[in-house]
This record gives C-alpha cells, structure tokens and sequence, in this order.
C-alpha cells in the first residue's frame, strides 16, 4: 500500500535501463499477448543497446522460462512459488513491483488484456509513475530513452503520443493482436533464472473458488471473417454466417451487443473490448458500426458491408456495400460461391 | 453494522449520440448529451442489487468532475442510491489516471467506514480502465476487476471475473473494490418519486481543501504523463462498391478476380 501520495518522479531517471516485460500465462502456459510483448519490447530495447528481460510467474515455469527465450528475450526471470499458480492481483502485483526495485527498468510493458490491465493499473500506482493503456504503437525516442507510447482516441479516429518523461519505469499496456510473436529458436543464447519465493498470507486474502473454462477462439490471425451483428435479428441467425463461412474457409465474428444478448459466446467477439482482427476479407452482416466495433476491425484489408440500413456507419469504411436484407443475400452470396467453385460461373476469359 | 458502499462514477458524452464523421473520421461529440458512463450504470445496478437482498445496505455514489456532473450524481440517486458527493475543483482539472485515482482514493478516505467500492470496467470517453485498480492501491485493498455478478455469502463478498478464456470466481473479505463489466445487468430506471427525492435531499460537493491533498499533486500537475501530439489516423480509402442481392455472380467475381477471395 503506497498511501494517498503523489507520483514522485526518481531523482536520477537515468539510472533505470532496460526493457521489462510480463510475461502473462493462462492455465499454465504462456499466453499469446504476452509473448507478442517480446518482438515489440526487444526492437525497443536493441534499439539503445539494452536488454529485454521477460517476467514470467507459476509453479511449474521452467519450461515457459524456456520458451520466453527462445522467443527472443535476453534474459528471462522466473518466479515460482504455488502462490503464483494463478494470476491473483496482490501477489502478482506485489512481487513484479520487488523486481522493479531490483532492475530499475526504464521501460515496462505489460499486454492489455483483462489480467494484463488489472496488474498494470496497480503498479503505475506503486512505482508512483504513469501508465498508458492500450497502446498500438510503441517506440522510443534514442537520444532520450524516452518511450513514444501511442493509443487511439476517440474512437480510434485520432492517435494519441503520449511521454512519461521524469516518472520511471515508463509503462505502457500493449493491445493484443498488434505485435507479433517472434518465431521460436531453439538456437536462441539468452540467460535464464528461476528463483523460489514465498508469498506472504497478507497478500493471499483473496481466493480463487471456481473457474470454468471456455473455449477460446483466436480471430486475430484468420484470414476471412464473417461477422454477424444485431442485424442478424436472431440468436439462429449465426447459423446461416457459418453456412457461408464453412464455404470460404472463414472464422465468425460478431459485435458486442450479440454477445451480450448470448447470441454467441464472447470469444467471438470483434471490437474495442473484444479482439482487433486485420484479416484480408471482413464481411460485417448487420452490423451498424459503433465506434467500439469500428475500432477492431478497420484495419481489415477489405471490408464487406451487407446491411439494409444505407445510413450505416460501417458503409463509409466499406470497400463493397451490399444494401439489401442479408437474409436474402446471404444465400444468394453461398450459391454464387458454389457456382464458381464448381465452375459453372466461370466467365469469358477477359484479356488481362 | 451498516455495509457501506461507494460506488465510483464518470460524466462522459453519450456515445450512442457522437457519431464518426464520414469523411474526416473523427468523433463528432458536440450533439452528445453527458450521461453516466455506461459502465458505472451496471456499477450502481451491482451495488443496488446487494442492497436489495442485504438488511442495512448504505449506498453513496461519488464523482470528480465539473460542477454540472451533478446531474450524473442525482440520476443515481433517483435509482435508489442514499447519498452523493462530488468532488470538483478546478485543480483536478487535466488529471491522468494516477491523480484521478489519489483524488477518489482520498475522497473515500475523508468519507469514513467502506465495505465495497464498485466502479465501471472502464469509460467510454479515455478508455483505460486504470482508475479502479488504482484506488485499491492507494486504499491497499483487495479488488476483482471485470466482474459480471457479485454477491455476499457468510461475510464474504463473492465475485465473477469474466476473463478471456473463462470465468473465475474469487472470494474476498471486505473492504475490496470491485469494477463491473458493461452491459453485465440491466439498470434499473429512475423514479419520478426518487427524482423528487434527490432533489430534496441534493448532493455534497467536496473541494481539494476538503480532501486535503496538495495542489501540485492532482489534476494536470499531478499527472506523470503527458499528451505530446494527436494525429488523425489516415484511413485507407475505401470504395463503398455497391452491389446488389441479384448479383452475387458478379460480385463473387470481383472478389475472386482481385485475389481477395480464393475459391
């Protein structure tokens, strides 16, 4: 507990070097944002000739120390403790703010996932610095070692820069599906340490009683999405998207407000609190396109608009708009599909 | 003993009224009226919910904000809520997430006796989602964050935390701060005859003196970071082909001929 003090900047910020990282897992393994962390942070760090030092927490590390290096952190620190077997605020919080005081990073970044966003929160409160959340570029200005953390605003309209120039570590969660997950190297020459600890019963106070686990579907790296939103009318509506995304090899999205009716389960979810695709093709089938849905998907190389509603937001960002019921042209759109496939459709070759 | 809740809230823009403008891609917030963060509307909602099953529930909602946030505090009231404060001073103004917390934290802190501090996932308006976990740190309290359903259980308060790969269920003795999820309930609507109840009773509007922090250490002054520059993310140019239902054939064609698709 730090009280109710201010943010006190250290007197001598250049002293704190490196990039830290937290390596996040779920269910025992490392999870994909948190790894994402390392091709982001290491560019940063290589690029004033420091480290990046990965964070990883559990019982049974050793192996997830292992891959954090192979993915490309230059040294990695693993913290076991059966405490730490699952992701607990206090715990977590308490013992990643001990490293801190140990390494004094200049930099630390933590994936913004929901996990990722409650530990970040409470130590930018107890480093006493600044925190930028959800960041979707990230770099650093090299004469100043000063992190350039920048995040949509206003409905992802406007990119924010944002410094924390005298408070350290320089802190920043990082969307998840923006940064890459460097490939794994077996080859890789990192240094490694795993340390024991035990977690006293003061930060243990809360209790993790159940969990159900749901299946987890990554968007964020499919190649065609059909999304369903509102416009579908009904729960069953999402049966005629799957018909026509098992015809072009598609995942389902869906926006927010059929999730939240329980249309579809949460993991299908497309948007600001859901995941942020880019795939090649998104075709949005009813989807009126409030900010928060915009802001997941307007990175997507084309994007379909089928939509009785001409007035849709989501037509102005649309490369083809379809403005007629997508009851009726959803199957009109499956048998044209079949067509070409099985080249019935195929057209008078056209000279190129 | 009274249970003592605060639940924490934000005027924002209504963001079903700021619509993105066409053409130059930016949030036209003008014609947007200022409503409770939709998120902090299924805080309240929580907080009502224990005090509809709990004996001796005490509900007080709290803002920092500009005088007229007042209307966002007796919206809250008139949903049942006992008492309200807001906290304003034009020392606030400019504050990140650090302050904002501190100022909220020491809010809670001149307030007396807490049991639970609700709060919203996050604001529709900045986004962050940092201020609740960070008044638990300043107050050195348990929190859930992300919940969708709380409930007391033998002295415990029980949260569900809707994660990305499933739901996890803590326990927790109070005092602990727990952030709820939008659209995980559905808010009750005010009552004319609470309306006319809030406005007899009013609000208590706290200044920094009242908190008793230092000016330098709230607001813009307070705050560690800063905004260096906005720029208008450049949108890809985009057609806006139509086609129409009847002509499936040829728009599967385009697609396919353009390597978007491949069959």
């Amino acid at each position: 507990m730090v009280g109710l003090v201010n943010a006190e900047p250290p007197e001598n910020p250049g002293e704190y070097k490196n990039v830290l990282i937290f390596l996040e897992t779920r269910q025992g393994k490392l999870a994909k944002p948190g790894l994402e962390m390392i091709s982001v942070g290491s560019a940063i760090a290589h690029k004033v000739n420091e480290e990046l030092i990965g964070i990883v927490m559990g019982n049974k590390i050793e192996n997830l120390v292992q891959e954090a290096g192979e993915h490309g952190c230059d040294r990695v620190i693993g913290l076991k403790s059966k405490d730490l077997e699952d992701f607990r605020t206090i715990p977590y919080s308490v013992n990643l703010s001990e490293l801190i005081a140990e390494f004094k990073p200049n930099i630390l970044l933590i994936p913004a996932t929901r996990n990722g966003r409650d530990l970040a929160s409470r130590i930018a409160v107890r480093s006493k610095t600044g925190v930028t959340a959800d960041c979707t570029e990230l770099d650093i200005d090299p004469a100043e070692r000063i992190l350039q953390a920048r995040r949509p605003t206003y409905g992802e309209s406007t990119l924010a820069e944002i410094l924390c120039k005298r408070h350290r570590p320089q802190m920043a969660t990082a969307r998840p599906g923006i940064f890459s997950v460097p490939e794994r190297d077996p080859r890789r020459k990192f240094v490694s340490e795993i340390r024991k600890t035990t977690i006293k019963k003061e930060f243990l106070k809360k209790e993790i009683v159940g969990f159900k686990p749901r299946s987890t579907l990554d968007l964020t790296s499919a190649k065609i999405i059909v999304s369903g939103g509102l416009g579908l009318g009904k729960p069953n509506g999402f049966k005629l998207l799957e018909e026509l995304a098992g015809e072009i090899g598609a995942s389902i999205g869906a926006s927010r407000p059929t999730v939240d009716m329980g249309w579809i389960e949460r993991d299908h979810q497309v948007g600001q609190t859901g995941q942020s695709v880019r795939p090649d093709i998104y075709i949005a089938c009813g989807i009126s396109g409030k900010a928060q849905h915009i802001m997941g998907m307007r990175l997507s190389k084309n994007i379909v608009s089928i939509n009785t509603d001409a007035g849709a937001e989501l037509n102005s960002i649309s490369d083809y708009i379809i403005n007629e019921d997508l009851y009726k042209v959803i199957p009109e759109l499956v048998q044209a599909i079949k067509r070409r496939k099985s080249g019935e459709n195929k057209p008078a070759e056209t000279p190129a | 003993m009274t249970l003592e809740i605060v639940v924490m809230i934000k005027q924002v823009p209504d963001s079903q009224e700021v619509v993105i403008d066409p053409v130059t891609f930016t949030l036209n917030r003008s014609a947007a009226r200022n409503v409770i963060n939709p998120a902090d509307e299924n805080a309240i909602e929580a907080a009502l919910r224990i005090k509809d099953r709990e004996k001796d529930v005490h509900i007080t909602v709290i803002t920092m904000g500009p005088p007229f946030a007042e209307s966002a505090l007796l919206d809250a009231m008139a949903r049942g809520v006992d008492d309200a404060i807001l906290v304003s001073d034009r020392a606030f103004a400019g504050a990140d997430t650090y302050p904002t917390g501190l100022t909220l934290a020491a809010t809670i802190t001149k307030m007396g006796k807490f049991d639970i501090i609700f709060a919203g996932e996050e604001s529709t308006d900045s986004s962050t989602g940092h201020v609740g976990p960070g008044v638990a740190e300043f107050l050195g309290i348990e929190q859930a964050s992300y919940t969708s359903n709380t409930w007391i259980e033998d002295g415990f308060v029980y949260a569900e935390r809707e994660l990305e790969d499933g739901i996890e269920t803590v326990r927790m003795k109070p005092p602990c701060l727990i952030t709820v999820l939008t659209n995980s309930n559905i808010p009750r609507n005010p009552t004319l005859r609470m309306k006319i109840d809030s406005f007899r009773k009013g609000i208590k509007t706290w200044s920094l003196a009242d908190i008793e922090l230092k000016p330098e250490w709230v607001g813009l002054k307070g705050s560690p970071t800063v905004v260096k520059s906005m720029r208008t993310i450049n949108e890809k140019k985009r057609e806006g082909k139509k086609f129409k239902a009847g002509e499936m054939d040829k728009f599967v064609e385009e697609l396919v001929s353009k390597g978007i698709l491949k069959l």
